[in-house]
């Protein structure tokens, strides 16, 4: 990779991080900070440690790397910062250029990153995770952590019962005409942990409109957050180019929506992709933001208690927090729980590089979702309904997890 | 240089995993929220986080045995440079010590340890109907141990006074080691010097609290918050004016200008009315809805003889949180508008505020540098902030001078270098001129007393 180019990633970062006030705003926010309490693992502090790399007060050192790794790309302090330092971009900034100068993503970057863009992998998600498994890669979406799968027919024989299932909620109103060329979004965590959802998703999308599937590649986050920056932006051309066709472009992951949602910025500077790019992400919603435009209703309302747990990405990502919770009230009953946006420590493969924060952060999570008395938890992305389950598992049965597709 | 000998005691005394000395943990505790420059960091030596006074205590045996600089810090949110570790040493950092030792709902006292954050202790209190009111607008991440060094004041400072006037006692951890305790429950208290107040605003220079008792009043039933835009701030200042002398006492009285008003329309991508210039944010509190209605009325009154162009009052709780999450954030949303903000804090007799707000924008315009106003207009309390670039060639030296020019200001009007940040590092070339040079010369002499080796924060102040 070219040295100029590195060097614009770091003063791209050392921008945005110039910003920073060194306030503080934001330490009470950072889940990492919450558990390690230690200046360099909150956003003020990799901020400032950003800053000081550009500045030339610091050396670029493995030591460097782990502290820009040890972020959620939560966006929980962006949210709460007066300065709106965007923390997580400069991180991701700042691990390309480390990478690059290092002369490459570490070795097992590099193969997830192998295995997510082969564009069969989807189709054959079969494979890639045995790929996965052979090369000795929980990563990140580690099938050894799996939850046992928990599908809708074990949700409505437990929740719904037969009386329950009489009480059909009434066929949306909204009449989708066959001229509306809705897509689905395929994404791999979807497909590879939890194929039961996606295959909810695509029925659902189908009560709606006469819906196009596409055999996309990965939308290129795992590859973005861990400084394979090139290959982010291949995939993203091969996404855009298969999607021209369709007007609307539904994910039922918030990751994927919130990446491919913010593609345009990546081509901002590119002549030749920058409009076809912005139309690309103007035309993607959540699923959840999709049904709510479509005024689709809940197959049935279960005799059940929900609670909610906001993604990242969709959160602060897109800024979606009502229409999954109208979705939920409408399909059984619904409490908030308290922090329902702080990041559960999933954070794509964080959890795997670093199981003690992770699991600190999931602590508090399940005893968020306990107090609720729920006896679901509902998510709308792959990597936070991993935690999920392991959290539902802690609990000794007390809730279950499950993505939105399975019970609505 | 601490040699690995001292480090392995200390460990000893903290635990290995709250002793730190790698590049960047250092790094990580040579900074503050002031504008001191972060590159070349003053980092220090060793970080390390105890957890009980004990464990303060043995610490301070080790560092003034080895005279090893002792810098004590909370959340580093202070804006004078105060937990900086400019002569390196030890960096002694208070944050894992979050207890609440006591809430004495009876005697209506509250015991913390000094690493608790400030809404933390308002928050425990209030789940009783108690009321800590001193709130900087830091209060979600400062410490109380940094309130109580910084005697920090806040919002409410108007009606309900800043952080010495809850101080009851304190535990602090001398610079030899021994632990001290003054003060106490009893509401009057003559017995000796007044060393709760002495270490009050002592900026972790004599000593270091590790738990403090703080007084607590009635929390007030209903509070309101209205909203009032003016045209000028000196229509804003006139109707806080009027609105104190004509007996309405609100809980807060805040007021920024419109370069501060543009950053908020900005981040909330909202429209900015062409004719506001200025804005204040009043809190009040009563018993009922109808003492609120009344202070309100009153307050509207003022507001309109003064020219007010739009009046608002919260309708609810969210209303009223969205608008004070709006002051809280304006002092870092401005310092984004330009490489380098130098954010200073005048304190002024209340009716002095528009004069010194008049000449502030003199200066601005004599400069050439824009500085946006905002502050607690209630107390006379200014934040001006001076947006430059000291990359550019001849700004740093305009800057200087503007910022003389505004302690200037200040003192001329019988105002004050700090309303309530402290001095720290920024301020200390003018403390002389504030104070002269006996007052110097007496902070000395208890500088000197209480800490002979001159281990405790060294640098700051004078
Ligand atoms: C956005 C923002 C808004 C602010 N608003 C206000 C405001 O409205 N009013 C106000 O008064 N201040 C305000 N401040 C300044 C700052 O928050 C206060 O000075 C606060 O009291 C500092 O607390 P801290 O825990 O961060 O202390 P630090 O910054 O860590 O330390 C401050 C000083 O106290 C000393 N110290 C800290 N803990 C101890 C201890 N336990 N024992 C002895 N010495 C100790 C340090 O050595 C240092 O000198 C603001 C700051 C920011 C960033
Ligand atoms: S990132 Fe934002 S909130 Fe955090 S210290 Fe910097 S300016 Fe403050
Ligand atoms: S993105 Fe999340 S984990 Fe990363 S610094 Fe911000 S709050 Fe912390």
């Amino acid at each position: 990779m070219d040295k100029r180019k590195d060097h614009e990633l770091l003063r791209e970062a050392g921008k945005m991080v110039d910003r920073c006030d060194r306030c503080g705003t934001c330490l009470p926010v950072c889940p990492l900070f919450g558990v390690k309490g230690v200046e360099a693992t909150s956003a003020r502090g990799k901020n400032t440690i950003a800053r000081a790399l550009a500045g030339g007060g610091i050396e670029p050192t493995r030591e460097v790397l782990d502290v820009v790794n040890f972020c959620l790309l939560c966006r929980a302090c962006v949210d709460t910062c007066p300065a709106k330092v965007p923390t997580d971009e400069a991180m991701v900034d700042v691990r390309q250029h480390l990478t690059d100068l290092a002369g490459g993503a570490d070795v097992k970057y590099r193969l997830i990153g192998g295995v997510l863009k082969r564009p069969g992998v989807v189709k054959a998600a079969a494979a890639a995770l045995s790929i996965l498994r052979r090369s000795g890669l929980n990563g990140l979406f580690p099938y050894g952590m799996a939850p046992e799968e928990y599908t809708r027919a074990h949700f409505l024989t437990a929740f719904a019962g037969p009386a329950a299932l009489g009480q059909k909620a009434p066929p949306s109103a909204v009449t989708v005409t066959g001229r509306t060329k809705v897509a689905y979004f395929r994404g791999c965590g979807m497909e590879m942990m939890f194929p039961e959802a996606a295959a909810q998703t695509r029925d659902i999308l189908k009560t709606t409109t006469s819906l196009l599937v596409k055999q996309n590649v990965c939308c290129g986050l795992p590859h973005l957050a861990h400084g394979l920056r090139e290959e982010f932006l291949s995939l993203a051309r091969q996404n855009i180019r298969l999607f021209e066709e369709a007007e609307v472009v539904v994910s039922d992951c918030a990751s994927c929506g919130a990446t491919l949602k913010h593609l345009s910025s990546f081509f901002a500077d590119d002549p030749a992709w920058r409009d076809r790019a912005a139309a690309f992400s103007g035309k993607v919603m959540d699923l959840t933001e999709y049904l709510e435009k479509v005024g689709y209703l809940p197959r049935q309302k279960a005799d059940v208690v929900f609670t909610y747990h906001d993604p990242c990405h969709l959160v602060r990502g897109q800024g979606i927090t009502r229409p999954p919770r109208e979705l939920l009230k409408a399909a059984g009953s619904f409490v908030e729980m308290k922090e329902a946006d702080v990041c559960c420590g999933g954070a794509g493969s964080f959890h795997v590089d670093y199981p003690d924060a992770a699991a600190q952060i999931l602590e508090k999570k399940r005893r968020n979702i306990e107090k609720t008395g729920a006896a679901v938890v509902v998510t709308g992305c792959p990597g936070c309904l991993i935690q999920l389950a392991k959290a539902a598992k802690a609990s000794d049965g007390k809730f279950k997890a499950m993505h939105i597709s399975q019970v609505i | 240089m601490i040699t690995e000998e001292i480090k392995q005691k200390i460990r000893d005394i903290v635990g290995t995993d709250h002793v730190l000395d790698s590049e960047l943990n250092r790094f990580g505790y040579s900074y503050d929220s002031s504008f001191i420059p972060l590159l070349p960091a003053n980092k220090p030596d060793l970080v390390v986080r105890p957890l009980t006074t004990e464990e303060v205590s043995r610490v301070m045996v080790v560092a003034c045995e080895h005279e090893i600089s002792v810098t004590p810090r909370g959340a580093a949110s202070g804006r004078t440079g105060g937990s900086i570790p400019l002569k390196g040493g030890i960096s002694l950092c208070l944050d894992r010590m979050t207890r609440i030792v006591e809430l004495d709902e009876r005697n209506m006292m509250v015991t913390a340890e000094s690493g608790l954050r400030t809404i933390d202790l308002y928050n425990h209190c209030a789940a009783s109907g108690l009321f800590y009111p001193p709130d900087p607008a830091s209060w979600k991440f400062s410490t109380i141990g940094g309130n109580v060094a910084e005697n920090a004041g806040g919002m409410r400072a108007v009606k309900y006074g800043v952080t010495k006037n809850y101080v009851m006692g304190l535990e602090v951890v001398l610079a030899d080691g021994a632990v001290l305790r003054t003060g106490g429950k009893a509401i009057k208290n003559v017995t000796g010097y007044d060393l709760t107040s002495l270490f009050t605003g002592s900026e972790g220079t004599l000593g270091v609290v590790t738990q403090a008792l703080f007084r607590l009043i009635p929390m007030p039933k209903r509070r309101g918050t209205l909203e009032v835009m003016f045209r000028t701030l000196d229509d804003g200042c006139r109707t806080i004016h009027t609105m104190l002398q004509s007996g309405v006492v609100p809980a807060a009285a805040e007021i920024m200008d419109r370069t501060c008003l543009e950053v908020v329309a900005r981040h909330r991508k909202t429209d900015l009315d062409p004719e506001v210039g200025a804005c204040t944010i009043i809190e009040i509190d009563g018993d009922d809805d109808a003492a609120l209605e009344t202070q309100a009325g009153r307050i509207e009154e003022a507001a309109k003889t003064c020219g007010a162009v739009a009046f608002r009052t919260a309708r609810s709780q969210q209303e009223a949180d969205d608008i004070w999450a709006v002051r809280r954030g304006i002092s870092s949303a401005v310092a984004a508008l330009a490489p380098n903000r130098i954010g200073e804090d005048i304190s002024v007799p209340r009716d002095a505020f528009p004069e010194v707000v008049r000449r502030i924008r003199e200066i601005s315009e004599k400069q050439g540098l824009p500085i946006a106003v905002y502050g607690h207009a209630g107390d006379g309390n200014i934040h001006p902030s001076i947006l430059c670039d000291l990359g550019k060639p001849g700004e740093e030296e305009r800057v200087h001078h503007a910022v003389d020019d505004i302690f200037a200001a200040a003192l001329s009007v019988g105002g004050t270098l700090s309303g309530e940040h402290g001095i720290g590092i920024t301020k200390r070339p003018y403390i002389v001129n504030a104070l002269g040079d006996v007052g110097v010369r007496t902070l000395k002499a208890v500088k000197a007393a209480l800490d002979p080796k001159g281990i405790l924060n060294p640098g700051k102040i004078w």
